[in-house]
């Protein structure tokens, strides 16, 4: 059942792809230039089909042949496939030149078949090929906007002007025609329409210098954002990153470059992947965090930190961080690990902290009277604060300090 | 000897590892790249294969699911600088088996290797931590129990790796045996390869579309 199931999905896949691939000239497979070939292998039917269509379409007043023409110019050949596959390049003058043969084959097919509107093609027809131009014109105007971000001194303002003309003057011509001969509708109201089509023809001329405004603003102004961007991602590193790594190597002490590319880490790590409205340290993970990195620095120690649940730091917690911070230090001073874990959760009734090593250890009552660490920082502070301090350890079983601090 | 294969786009990394585990294992290849390293496996069919999360061509993650759409048998461990809880949470879910940080130590990489190869499962505290965190808060309403909720147990030694212990402390701490413990996180694993909770779907999705 899987297997046709995935054979189904394959040739849907294989449809999907034909039809979507871009239509090109066979070079294998070709009477005159490949295309008939090319459409075959397109619309995925035999090749013979496509010819047969062709010809009929030719004993129709030369249609086949014109279509034939216009389609060998507009397709690429298969072997410059590769280059034109770059979308919205400019369409080159063949493919202009084969678009309008195209569009009088498709004319003069409609009048060999009866589809005739009278004398008012041939001037709707200048108009529509006037418009063709200025529009063309003005998508190329935006492409050249697009690449003058990255080059500056590009200038390439004769030919569109050009360009403009000529599709006005077809236009002036074609709608002054359109006008001469629609005596026989006058009675909508000449004026009227005289306005519309002189509305259309400004709109035509203007709209796409109009929009390319609005285009060069928005433009602009993102290459701005990304250009502060930049500058900031920039300073960051030269703040960070490069001076870690000139201390590096200016350190003979592999000890102390390996805590400086950790740190290093940890701080990159930190302004790459933090959500960046989450003030890090406005949280009780984002605090222990950074007296965490605080004590890798200090004793050449990693310290790994898990937070779950975290939550905003609030007064109440501050004890909690600060007797997490002490019994860090205590660890990379005391313990002799390679490493220390630090686990937070944070409930709804309490957060919870455990700092464990499994360095030497210790017998807690062995621990003489003036050595305040334990019993100050940790013990009594989270006791003041309303909540408590477990600590494990015995003799070469490391050491585990809990932390507890009730919510209020 | 279990057979290792490496997938790493970054060559210095790769000579790293390779002479750190050529002793204990049968490194059986190597790649740099998606492709490769997908014909690679196919070719090479190792027990266990380390592999890469971020790498141009896909990733991590479409090597390891064009491995697994034909060599089911084949177990992955992920090994990443990246902490971030989606790059996790998402290789998981397309089938690693594991998930460890690049700065793990030599010693405790072979034994993640040892224990994938034996059809374990294997969760760095960090990956412990994201497990806690996405199965932390209130079941949603049309929850599977079996697959989106946690046991009090599971829980447990869930917490105990996020503490930093290994397996074998676990067991210890809990009264259990290392089987009993591997058991959990085997089931652990399952769920978070297999559950519906938004916060995974969420995570997975993301990872994907990018």
């Amino acid at each position: 059942m899987d297997d046709t199931a995935t054979s189904n999905q394959q040739g849907r896949q294989d449809r999907l792809q034909v039809l979507s691939g871009r239509l090109t000239r066979s070079n294998e497979d070709r009477v005159v230039a490949g295309l008939s070939a090319g459409i075959a292998a397109r619309l995925g039917i035999p090749t013979v089909y496509v010819r047969a269509g062709f010809l009929s379409l030719t004993l129709a007043g030369g249609f086949g042949i014109l279509c034939y023409l216009a389609g060998w110019i507009i397709t690429p050949d298969e072997k410059q496939y590769g280059s034109m596959i770059k979308a919205d390049q400019p369409a080159t003058t063949g493919q202009q030149v084969g678009l309008a043969l195209g569009f009088l084959a498709v004319l003069i097919a409609l009048e060999a078949l009866g589809f005739w509107f009278g004398p008012i093609v041939w001037p709707a027809t200048l108009v529509i090929f006037g418009a063709a131009l200025i529009w063309d014109r003005s998508s190329a105007e935006s492409r050249r906007r697009l690449s003058r971000l990255t080059r500056p001194s590009e200038n390439g303002g004769g030919r569109s002007k050009t360009q403009i003309f000529v599709g006005a003057a077809l236009m002036a011509v074609g709608i002054v025609v359109v006008l001469a001969s629609l005596d026989s509708i006058q009675s909508l109201g000449p004026a009227a329409i005289a306005v519309l089509l002189t509305a259309a023809g400004f709109m035509l001329l203007f709209g796409p210098w109009i929009w390319g405004l609005f285009e060069e603003l928005s433009d602009e102004r993102r290459a701005r954002i990304r250009e502060q961007e930049r500058a900031d991602m920039a300073a960051h590193l030269h703040d960070s990153v490069l001076q870690t790594l000139a201390m590096i190597q200016r350190s003979d002490d592999p000890q102390r470059m390996i805590t400086l590319a950790r740190a290093q880490e940890r701080d990159l790590r930190t302004w790459l992947f933090e959500p960046t409205g989450l003030q890090p340290t406005g949280t009780v993970g984002g605090a222990i965090a950074a007296a965490a990195s605080k004590v890798e620095a200090d004793f050449n120690v990693p310290v790994e930190v898990v937070v779950v649940g975290d939550r905003a730091l609030d007064d109440g917690l501050n004890p909690l961080v600060a007797a997490s911070s002490e019994a860090m230090a205590n660890a990379a001073e005391h313990s002799g690990a390679r490493s220390i874990s630090v686990y937070v959760e944070c409930t709804d009734d309490a957060v919870d902290a455990w700092v464990t090593d499994q360095g030497v250890g210790f017998s807690p009552q062995a621990v003489p009277e003036d050595r305040k660490g334990i019993s100050e920082s940790i013990t009594a502070r989270m006791a003041r604060a309303g909540g408590e301090a477990i600590v494990m350890s015995a003799p070469d079983e490391g050491t585990e300090v809990h932390l507890r601090s009730g919510s209020r | 000897m279990t057979s290792i294969y490496l997938v790493d786009d970054h060559e210095l990394f790769l000579s790293g590892v390779r002479a750190e585990l050529s002793e204990r294992f049968d490194v059986a290849g190597w790649s740099t790249d998606v492709d490769a390293a997908v014909d690679g496996i196919r070719k090479n069919r190792p027990d266990v294969v380390l592999v890469d999360v971020h790498m141009p061509g896909g990733g991590g993650l479409s090597v390891v699911g064009n491995v697994l759409d034909t060599n089911p048998d084949i177990r992955f461990l992920a090994l990443s600088v990246s902490d971030a809880p989606e790059d996790v949470i998402a290789m998981i879910r397309a089938g690693a088996r594991g998930y460890v940080t690049k700065s793990i130590e030599p010693e405790a990489l072979a034994d993640a290797i040892e224990r994938i190869a034996a059809g374990d499962a294997v969760f760095s505290p960090k990956l412990a931590g994201f497990v806690l965190d996405a199965f932390s808060d209130t079941v949603p309403v049309e929850a599977d129990p079996e697959l989106d909720q946690l046991t009090p147990r599971e829980r447990e030694v869930l917490r105990q790796i996020a503490r930093g212990y290994a397996y074998k402390q676990v067991a210890t701490r809990l009264s259990i045996s290392v089987k009993t413990v591997e058991t959990h996180v085997s089931a652990v694993l399952r769920k978070l390869q297999l559950s519906n909770r938004h916060e995974l779907a969420r995570w997975a999705s993301e990872r994907r579309i990018v």
